[in-house]
């Protein structure tokens, strides 16, 4: 932060007197360019898991393929992407619907914690893991979290928006998973991160006039480092089998319906960033459901059944308990507490519902890695 | 580490803030290799710290751990597990309305 200026006033000399006053005004332009952004606080969580476990793995069982894919990852295909050129157009923040420009910031800020997030976990485990294969593995994807983190950060900056890391010197709690629900969680989330980006980035190269923003020109690549992420961990699952049978194929469904399900609840709730985009996001929740199903065969036993009459019905309750809470904690009192409590028992019976519809059952193929073909 | 007490520890840090185009990060590293456990609490002493945009800055400083009681640290091995969604990116804060 800038010292404090000294007063023209208490100046002993003319010449003195200018050179503070032309202090003043260099700092005070610097205070207004920095104030006129709002502060955007990153609120990132702090994950300890068990290190020792990590470093029992054994890759030996997988190492071509992985050797490949680490290869891939070393030599860095997307590292002249993430960089603004001509294709970056003008955007018109100021002519922006409200509404739109509303959640089409907390689609960036989200994304940028996401991948913010992304990055202390990976950055962790590198740290504090000693197996050579696995603290390589985090390295490069800690690289391309931290790469698409600040590509996120410029567009924001753009709009008048400055991430605050104030978390940095505030109390954090550190929380704890096991491996096994890193593996499985991760791995979903860049598999459907793949799908969900390339999903848009498909819809707007047929229909250009609905990208409003140049950044989804970039989904393409972006969404190929999620891949290339989701493969490792789908080669990590696969050098232990027991981590995809047994019982822990129940944890596997419990894991796909909720990604589905929040997915499907969180796109709903942004109506102004679907219709900008020309996107219905009924369909696109089962464009992204068919897409990373199809994915996960290559490692899951299991996929969930979308087309069940009983999914897409439940969903939509779903939705409409979601909202219900939502409304309840606002308006408070007994009578919010109640109808809080209605539509969280509401939320659960449909999660449950969700859950036993009978999945569909398939081979694991015997050679795990994949290409993005989307 | 009692059942029930926590206890304060004072480590050197370094925290690590990238503001760049090309990262944006923030890690902080314990000099000593101290390392937390489940339920630990980690503050970095000091006033705010933002490195200018498309500059890194490190700079060494203290972190207060708060360790977590043997109870603490057992029902957050137990618990934990259930904000395990968090990690999943849905691009989308959890606000129903804006």
């Amino acid at each position: 932060m800038n010292a404090p200026v000294k007063h023209s006033a208490d100046a002993a000399t003319v010449e003195e007197g200018l050179a503070i006053q032309e202090e003043q005004a260099r700092f005070d332009d610097d205070f207004a360019t920095e104030t006129a952004m709002s502060n955007t606080l990153l609120t990132p969580r702090f994950y300890t898991t068990d290190f020792d476990e990590l470093d029992a793995i054994d890759v030996s069982p997988v190492r071509e393929d992985w050797d490949k894919l680490i290869a891939q990852m070393v030599s860095d295909p997307n590292k002249g992407h993430f960089k603004k050129n001509e294709d970056w157009d003008h955007v018109d923040w100021d002519g922006m619907d409200p509404a739109l420009k509303k959640e089409f910031i907390d689609f960036l800020i989200s994304s940028c914690t996401a991948e913010f997030s992304g990055c202390v976990l990976y950055k962790e485990m590198k740290r504090r893991g000693n197996n050579d294969d696995i603290v390589q593995l985090f390295q490069l994807m800690a690289r391309d979290e931290a790469r698409h983190a600040g590509f996120i950060n410029d567009a924001l900056r753009e709009a008048g928006l400055r991430v605050n890391l104030g978390f940095l010197t505030q109390s954090k709690k550190y929380t704890y998973f096991r491996p096994k629900f890193i593996y499985y969680a991760t791995y979903l989330s860049e598999k459907i991160g793949y799908a969900r980006y390339i999903t848009i980035f498909r819809h707007l190269e047929a229909n250009p006039e609905h990208r409003f923003h140049p950044i989804f020109k970039w989904f393409e690549e972006w969404c190929n480092d999620e891949f290339s992420h989701g493969e490792a961990f789908a080669l990590l699952m696969k050098t232990d089998p027991r981590l995809t049978s047994g019982k822990n194929v129940f944890w596997i469904k419990f894991f796909l319906t909720a990604v589905y399900a929040t997915m499907y609840v969180r796109d709903h709730q942004r109506p102004a960033f679907h219709k900008a985009l020309g996107v219905d996001p009924d369909w696109y929740a089962h464009e992204v459901f068919t897409k990373t199903s199809e994915l996960t065969k290559q490692i899951f036993p299991i996929t969930l059944n979308i087309d069940h009459p009983r999914w897409q019905r439940t969903l939509e309750a779903l939705h409409r308990a979601n909202v219900q809470i939502a409304r309840a904690k606002t308006r408070g009192g007994l009578g919010g507490k109640l109808s809080q409590m209605a539509g969280s028992a509401r939320a659960a019976w449909c999660f449950a519902s969700l859950y036993t519809i009978p999945a569909k059952k398939h081979r694991v193929p015997a050679s795990t890695r994949l290409e993005p073909v989307y | 580490m009692g059942l029930l007490t926590k206890e304060i520890e004072r480590v050197p840090c370094t925290v690590e803030i990238s503001h760049k185009f090309e990262s944006l990060h923030a890690h902080v590293r314990f000099n000593d290799g101290s390392v937390v456990y489940p339920g630990d609490e980690v503050r970095v002493q000091g006033p705010e710290i933002m490195a200018p945009f498309g500059e890194i800055v490190t700079e060494d400083r203290e972190a207060i751990i708060l360790r977590a009681s043997k109870l603490e640290q057992l029902w957050t091995r137990l618990t934990g597990d259930f904000e395990v969604m968090e990690l999943c990116e849905f691009s989308f804060s959890e606000e129903v309305t804006l």
